[in-house]
């Protein structure tokens, strides 16, 4: 007994001591900084970029950490524009963007985009075909896939999503997405409006499914963070953070602090595959 | 009364350098207020004289939302926004006018005061704490009821929105049954008039400016409002066909196409939906004004 | 006869239709308050951090509604600061010195102003910033300062309008008085027209107060976030309770952040309801400014 408590004690001194330098080393950088960080725009990076700034903040209560969506294609320009130090982005920012505002990129995570419906349909899986009809507007009844007698309520993203685009691209082979779908602004406006619609389906960032809302499996192969990192998911995508130029001061040691072991363990624990600089 | 004892000779002399400062930036404030409201027609008006000499402005005006085939046009916006507006008005104008009659004369006396305090109060109830209630309340219960759709639809915004512009109108008429003259009233009183009959024969009669000016105003609000039909009506950006259907105002629209470069389209679309209810409001409004100097000159 | 059937139906439709208004009003807010009520605690402000660190700033609150009660706070001190000399001002230009064709003509202008969606005068702080930031790369963004500017322009017209009819609504007999005597016009301005107004154009003050404090179009266009902490300095973005009630209610994570989703409506309604019946203790002509709104 007294040396399994003496075992068990010095594994958990191990562990504190383990942990301890392990994230203020990571933090160490923003010691004595002063000053403030924008971000905006993807959405699906909010919850790492909520989780990194209450670390650094708490850490040094002078840096102030600012966090607004807006959509990817916003995060865009407003770094482009200047507006922010630093522009989400859950799609690669097209080469025309890249070149006229000189975009420095920087992804760090690897996520899915997944179809998804609330926990009360009884669909488990669609195929492409399908998902592409619904989204089109050409199925309108969920009893044509089978599921009950009741229309389907099509969500979707506004035109500033990266979300939109990958699913738009990859998903939907660049089909239609019917004008009717009611619109939501973000992944987490999203979630919650499937987990409050019983007959919704929409498209979430992989890193957002939880108990709240049911992923689909498409053509058989469900979107799990495994079937993403081994690209038998097919809809993916990279989410970046970009600068407008080489990142300078605090916008630099953020986006550090999101590479390093720190970072890389709230990326995974928030639901995405973390990418190594 | 004002301008007449306003105009008088001032009487009495002293410190004029300090008194026409201060006079002065009386002026001042007034014309900087002033220039300000022009300045942002000015802001609209520079963006949009572009636009209209090149065409692109009616354009966008009578085309419809569809970014990706490169459309940017306002015209599903402009639909739900007109519908909305007139379907809140025409619900919540019957509702706001015999409520008016009520507080006026049908109620109780201690009740008329109750009344009116209800509805001052509802003035101060924040646009978006509405929204919030009704989103939770509302949307789900219309879910059921339409049996198809989301729940939030042109249907679900409408009485939330005419909930909101009730209480402007009910104190407009209220105050303007009020502004009739008492030897009417009392001629009436002598007569022996009920109260309805009071209202009904020699009231309304003679309020039917403030009743259109009341009108006015709510429908000014109508228009405006942005909270109710963003968080209510699904902002999906097509004309709805029917009113189970999910719609996006124009001002939903300005909210959630957050454009931040002059020179999209986006801001374009953004623009043109702005000045489209910047001169709808101000029409009202003139019209608001030209019937109350009416009115006002009447009482005269 | 047919008259009796009019007047017997408008007695009907006069009760029906104030008990619909009075019902709506009852069930949205009763719905609100036996879902909110519950959460009305200290913790819904702080969260999990010590109040004491958190008001003197020393820790950041990240789930509680302080940011948003203290970004709503500035930002409502902010404009209304900048808006009330130029109100007030304005105000007594209009009762007691414009002629009859300016006032007709200023009048025309600030009903307009006052009849502007509050979505409009957003987008033209949008715009004043974007060619802010053009003119100054860099420096300027959205921030409390544009957003305190454009409410500002906001509430403008009520202050106005309510000095004005306070002004004009002072007995002749005070008003005439002090030129008998021989005041200058200003004197009776400074001396006699303002303190006898006073309390109706405080009144005025607290309900552009409430409008600064309920607006969700102009603070969402111009600088308002999710996430800011209380704001540093008024360049800062920063947070706010109506826009914090919008977001969670498109976008909460949890029960617990829908929960302080209603706990933040209550708030901002007690907040609004408190300043309007303060408004009404200090006057009671305040009715007709109600409707620029």
């Amino acid at each position: 007994m007294k040396k399994f408590l003496f075992l068990a004690t010095s594994l958990i001194g191990l562990v504190i001591y383990a942990q301890a330098p392990w994230a203020s080393t990571d933090l160490m950088p923003f010691k004595g900084e002063k000053g403030r960080i924008r971000i905006a725009g993807g959405t699906a990076h909010i919850p790492v970029m909520k989780e990194a700034a209450k670390r650094i903040i708490t850490f040094n209560p002078d840096i102030q950490i600012t966090i607004a969506g807006g959509g990817s294609g916003l995060g865009i320009k407003q770094v482009g524009e200047g507006l922010i130090d630093i522009g989400n982005s859950g799609r690669r920012p097209t080469d025309s963007e890249i070149a006229r505002y000189n975009l420095r990129l920087f992804p760090w995570a690897v996520d899915g985009v997944a179809v998804a419906v609330n926990p009360q349909n009884k669909i488990n899986s669609l195929t492409s075909k399908q998902v592409q009809g619904i989204f089109a507007g050409e199925i309108t009844n969920w009893k044509e896939v089978g599921g009950t007698d009741r229309q389907i309520n099509v969500y979707t993203r506004d035109e500033a999503s990266g979300t939109r685009k990958v699913f738009w691209k990859k998903a939907l082979n660049k089909g239609l997405i019917l004008p009717g779908a009611n619109v939501v602004v973000s992944n987490g406006a999203m979630k919650t409006a499937i987990a409050n619609d019983p007959y919704a389906i929409g498209y979430v960032s992989v890193g957002y499914i939880d108990k709240s809302i049911k992923p689909i499996a498409l053509d058989g192969t469900p979107p799990t963070l495994r079937n993403v990192r081994t690209g038998r998911y097919k809809i993916a995508r990279r989410l970046y953070s970009l600068t407008k130029g080489e990142p300078k001061g605090l916008a630099r040691l953020f986006i550090d602090f999101l590479y390093s072991p720190t970072g890389q363990k709230i990326i995974a624990d928030k639901g995405f595959i973390p990418i190594k600089k | 009364m004002a301008e007449i004892f306003g105009k008088t000779p001032v009487p009495g002399s002293g410190e004029m350098g300090k008194r026409t400062l201060l006079e002065h930036l009386f002026t001042i404030a007034a014309l900087v207020s002033a220039v300000l409201t022009g300045a942002v027609f000015v802001f609209l008006a520079v963006f949009a004289i572009p636009l209209i000499k090149n065409g692109l402005f009616f354009q966008l005006l009578f085309s419809n939302w569809l970014p990706q085939q490169h459309l940017y046009g306002i015209y599903p916006m402009l639909a739900a926004s007109t519908m909305l507006a007139s379907l809140s008005l025409a619900l919540s104008f019957p509702v706001s006018l015999f409520t008016s009659f009520f507080i006026t004369a049908v109620a109780p006396r201690q009740l008329r005061m109750v009344l009116l305090y209800i509805v001052r109060f509802m003035t101060g109830i924040p646009t978006v704490v509405y929204s919030f209630a009704a989103l939770f309340l509302l949307v789900p219960l219309m879910r059921a009821i339409l049996g198809r759709g989301s729940g939030m639809s042109i249907l679900t915004a409408v009485p939330v929105l005419s909930l909101l512009i009730a209480p402007t109108m009910i104190i407009f008429f209220v105050n303007s049954f009020q502004r009739i003259p008492s030897s009417t009233i009392l001629a009436a009183d002598s007569l022996g008039a009920t109260p309805v009959q009071k209202v009904l024969y020699v009231i309304v009669p003679q309020a039917w400016p403030g009743i259109l000016n009341g009108l006015l105003l709510g429908l000014g609000r109508a228009i405006g409002d942005t909270m109710v039909s963003l968080m209510l009506a699904g902002n999906s950006p097509t004309v709805p066909q029917s009113l189970a259907d999910s719609a996006r105002t124009l001002t939903a629209h300005i909210g959630l196409v957050l454009a931040f470069d002059f020179d999209s389209m986006e801001f374009k679309s953004v623009f043109v939906s702005g000045l489209v209810l910047y001169v709808s409001t101000a029409i009202i409004m003139s019209i608001f004004r030209i019937t109350s100097t009416i009115s006002t000159g009447r009482r005269k | 006869m047919i008259n009796k059937t009019l007047e017997r139906s408008v007695i009907v439709l006069s009760w029906a239709a104030a008990s619909i208004l009075v019902m709506s009003v009852a069930i949205l807010l009763g719905f609100l308050f036996a879902k909110g009520l519950g959460t009305l605690s200290l913790k819904l402000l702080f969260g999990s951090t010590p109040p004491l660190a958190a008001i003197t700033l020393r820790q950041q609150v990240f789930d509680g509604l302080f940011p948003a009660v203290a970004g709503t706070f500035l930002l409502v001190i902010c404009s209304t600061i900048t808006a009330i000399p130029i109100g007030i001002a304005g105000g007594i230009f209009m009762a007691e010195y414009a002629g009859i064709r300016q006032k007709a003509f200023f009048s025309l202008l600030f009903d307009i102003l006052a009849g502007i969606p509050s979505i409009i005068i957003g987008l033209a702080g949008l715009s004043l910033t974007i060619f802010l930031h053009r003119l100054f790369p860099g420096r300027l963004g959205p921030s409390l300062m544009i957003s305190a500017l454009s409410l500002a322009l906001l509430v403008l017209p009520y202050l106005i309008r309510s000095t004005q009819n306070a002004l004009e609504s002072v007995d002749p007999l005070i008003r005439l008085t002090a030129p008998a005597l021989g005041a200058s016009r200003i004197q009776n301005v400074v001396k006699v027209l303002l303190p006898n107004s006073m309390a109706d154009i405080i009144g005025g003050i607290i309900l552009a107060v409430g409008r600064c404090a309920e607006d969700t179009a102009v603070i969402m266009l111009t600088g308002a976030v999710a996430v800011a902490g209380v704001p540093h300095d008024p360049l800062s973005q920063y947070e706010a309770l109506p826009f914090y009630i919008y977001y969670i209610s498109s976008q909460y994570g949890s029960p617990d952040e829908l929960a302080s989703g209603y706990g933040a409506a209550i708030l901002l309604l007690a907040l609004c309801t408190c300043l309007l019946i303060f408004a009404f203790v200090i006057q009671k002509r305040l009715v007709t400014l109600l409707l620029y709104r």
